[in-house]
């Protein structure tokens, strides 16, 4: 087991020093001198190659990238062109809403996508299994900004019982800095509902055709047992799978996501930073998305291990 | 005193083909402590019918449409779900044919048998661990404890086939039913499992009904045999009875088909080949008028196709159904 674990660790290794070539190379070798840019409309070629040298930029690019990767490894992503600000404390600035943002749909998603796909699969092919279905297929193809919007309408303002848009920080109280997060959480939850149900279903509908399951109700256990202990946590490795492409896929989301609904998160850091070719703040993001997803990656791969004993031994 | 009392059960599927009469009409006994076999070829209705008895069968495509399972008096096919969950793997329990699929590849061991344990005699984990413990113990797997917390890829064929008459006899079952508990092992293995379903036999209580396709099986195990075919009973009789004169063609044809060393010895430098029973089993879906084996049997007649045979006892207890009884047994003399 914990050979695996180390194993698993070291795989992360190239992965990430993959990720930051070509995160620097994208960047670099993108149109645009952002030497001009930062100087404005008014440069004179002198001023700009003056920011040219004082960012490095004119420097050859292996070289540019050995600093730059330097800096990295020191905890250090850079400072903004425009704000001079370290990208590092912007980003911690911002992580807050996006982190409790994702969480929200999370649960939110988890905690309605799983009861539902397994309910679908255990009464399969009657009524309850189609309305179910039903709206998980609605749930995949309403767009989150459509969905973010009617909320909002029918929510926020009709019925006035939650705030329209923004974010309110952990640090003004925990019960509205859920309030806040409620809407936007069932917007951008509802495809993953959608996604995690479908395959809750498929997994535990194969599941509960095996040998094993007659074998636990020719025991005469409950209901419960056979489908949460017997079927379920067989039918765990896909359903696990899906959920953490669904966190990789929601990290994404979050930019629509905020800008629907005026959080001031990563996504719109994103956004705001793509938009004035913020250079140093899009590769810092772009880092620290990737490490995000390969920390997902490795919690799922360590996941299979806690779920089936075959990968552990 | 007869512990299970099956009549005239019968139990159909419903497919886009049309309905499958798996079992259409079958009576049997099974007496306290007794061990009953019922053989048959494959799709011959002997695993439906077990099945049914612990209503077992999928519910989206089979039924039991017709009959009484009376259990210690009680018609199990009118009970409710809960009432039967119940009964299953507490009074009456069930090995099943394929060890390596039939256990939980994500439970240990321990948990497959305490749980059961746990379920039907209301007991703590603790308590149900040890009871789990003896079990293996009494199924012969060495090294008990440390196999409590092993999963089931960890072990032999064979060994799961053990942890699953354990899990069966857990809670002192009062009918275990064992459906093709040999046919997925090896032949070594399966002389195994058999000498220790014989040998626990002479411990316990519980009344055995063993399915099986295998003859051997019958002669090694069974008091009482049940020929099945087609989804109906051909011939029942006491274990020596059904060896030393069976009644009808189908019986016959299937002893026949026994491999026997000492007649396959050499003729004339020429091997005898293997007897088979000629022709297919019959299509289910169609009602079958007459007795289901006319097509294949060398005595039928137009009667034997169109008229439904009626049961024959020729000595107590041994019955069968077949309207030509007396030329079968000219033709044996």
């Amino acid at each position: 087991m914990t050979a695996y674990i180390i194993r698993r660790l070291l795989a992360t290794i190239p992965v990430m020093a993959v990720v930051a070539i070509f995160v620097f190379l994208l960047l670099r070798l993108a149109p645009g001198d952002p030497a001009a840019l930062i100087a404005g409309d008014n440069a004179t070629s002198a001023q700009i190659e003056e920011i040219r040298q004082k960012l490095g930029l004119n420097l050859p690019i292996w070289e540019q990238f050995f600093l730059w990767a330097g800096d990295i490894l020191r905890g250090d992503l850079g400072k903004s062109i425009f704000s001079n600000m370290p990208v590092t404390t912007l980003i911690a600035q911002r992580l807050e809403p996006t982190l409790m943002l994702t969480l929200a749909t999370l649960i939110v998603a988890i905690s309605l996508a799983i009861p539902l796909g397994v309910i679908a699969a255990w009464k399969a092919r009657t009524a309850i299994d189609r309305v179910v279905m039903l709206f998980s297929v609605l749930g995949f193809a309403v767009p989150v900004f459509l969905a973010g919007y009617v909320l909002m309408y029918v929510f926020s303002i009709q019925l006035r019982w939650l705030p329209v848009q923004g974010y309110r920080p952990l640090s003004q109280g925990l019960w509205p800095s859920i309030q806040s997060l409620i809407l936007p959480a069932i917007a951008l939850g509802m495809t993953y509902v959608a996604l995690i149900a479908r395959i809750t279903r498929a997994s535990m509908l194969e599941v509960l055709a095996q040998d094993y399951i007659r074998t636990a109700n020719a025991k005469g256990l409950a209901t419960g047992r056979v489908l949460l202990l017997h079927a379920l946590k067989n039918a765990s490795v896909p359903i696990v799978t899906v959920i953490g492409i669904g966190i990789a896929l929601l990290i994404s989301g979050v930019v629509i996501t905020e800008t629907v609904f005026n959080i001031p998160g990563l996504g719109r850091l994103t956004v705001d930073a793509v938009l004035k070719r913020d250079y140093p703040i899009v590769q810092g993001l772009i880092l620290v998305f990737a490490a995000t997803k390969v920390i997902i990656n490795l919690l799922i791969d360590l996941s299979y291990a806690f779920l089936d004993p075959r990968i552990r031994h | 005193m007869s512990i299970l009392q099956v009549r005239d059960l019968k139990t159909h599927f419903f497919t886009q083909d049309g309905v499958v009469r798996a079992v259409d009409g079958v009576s049997f006994e099974v007496g306290l402590g007794e061990t009953v076999a019922v053989v048959g070829e494959s799709g011959c209705g002997k695993s439906v019918t077990a099945l049914s008895i612990l209503r077992l069968i999928p519910k989206e495509t089979g039924r039991i449409v017709g009959g009484e399972i009376l259990f210690n008096g009680r018609d199990l096919t009118k009970l409710s779900e809960e009432e039967m969950r119940s009964i299953r793997g507490h009074e009456i329990s069930m090995i099943f044919q394929e060890p390596m699929t039939s256990l939980n590849p994500v439970l240990t061991i321990g948990t497959q048998i305490a749980e059961n344990v746990v379920r039907h005699k209301g007991v703590s984990w603790e308590e149900a661990r040890r009871r789990a413990k003896e079990m293996l113990e009494l199924v012969r797997i060495a090294d008990p404890e440390r196999r409590l917390d092993e999963y089931p890829h960890q072990l032999s064929g064979g060994m799961r086939q053990r942890v699953m008459i354990a899990i069966a006899l857990s809670c002192d079952p009062k009918i275990l039913i064992a459906d093709e508990p040999t046919t997925a092992l090896d032949v070594t293995i399966q002389a195994q499992i058999l000498d220790l379903m014989i040998e626990l036999k002479k411990k316990i209580n519980a009344a055995i009904i063993m399915i099986t396709h295998d003859l051997g099986v019958v002669a090694e195990t069974a008091q009482r045999v049940i020929v099945m075919y087609a989804g109906r009973k051909v011939e029942e009789a006491p274990i020596e009875d059904l060896f030393d004169n069976p009644m009808h063609p189908y019986t016959r044809g299937l002893m026949a088909a026994i491999p026997r060393l000492d007649i396959e010895a050499e003729v004339g430098g020429r091997r005898t080949r293997l007897h088979e029973i000629p022709g297919m089993v019959p299509v289910l879906t169609k009602p079958i008028p007459g007795c289901a084996f006319a097509p294949r049997c060398a005595f039928a007649t137009d009667r034997c196709r169109t008229q439904a045979p009626p049961y024959v006892e020729s000595t107590p207890g041994h019955v069968a159904a077949c309207w030509e009884v007396d030329r079968v047994r000219e033709m044996a003399a």
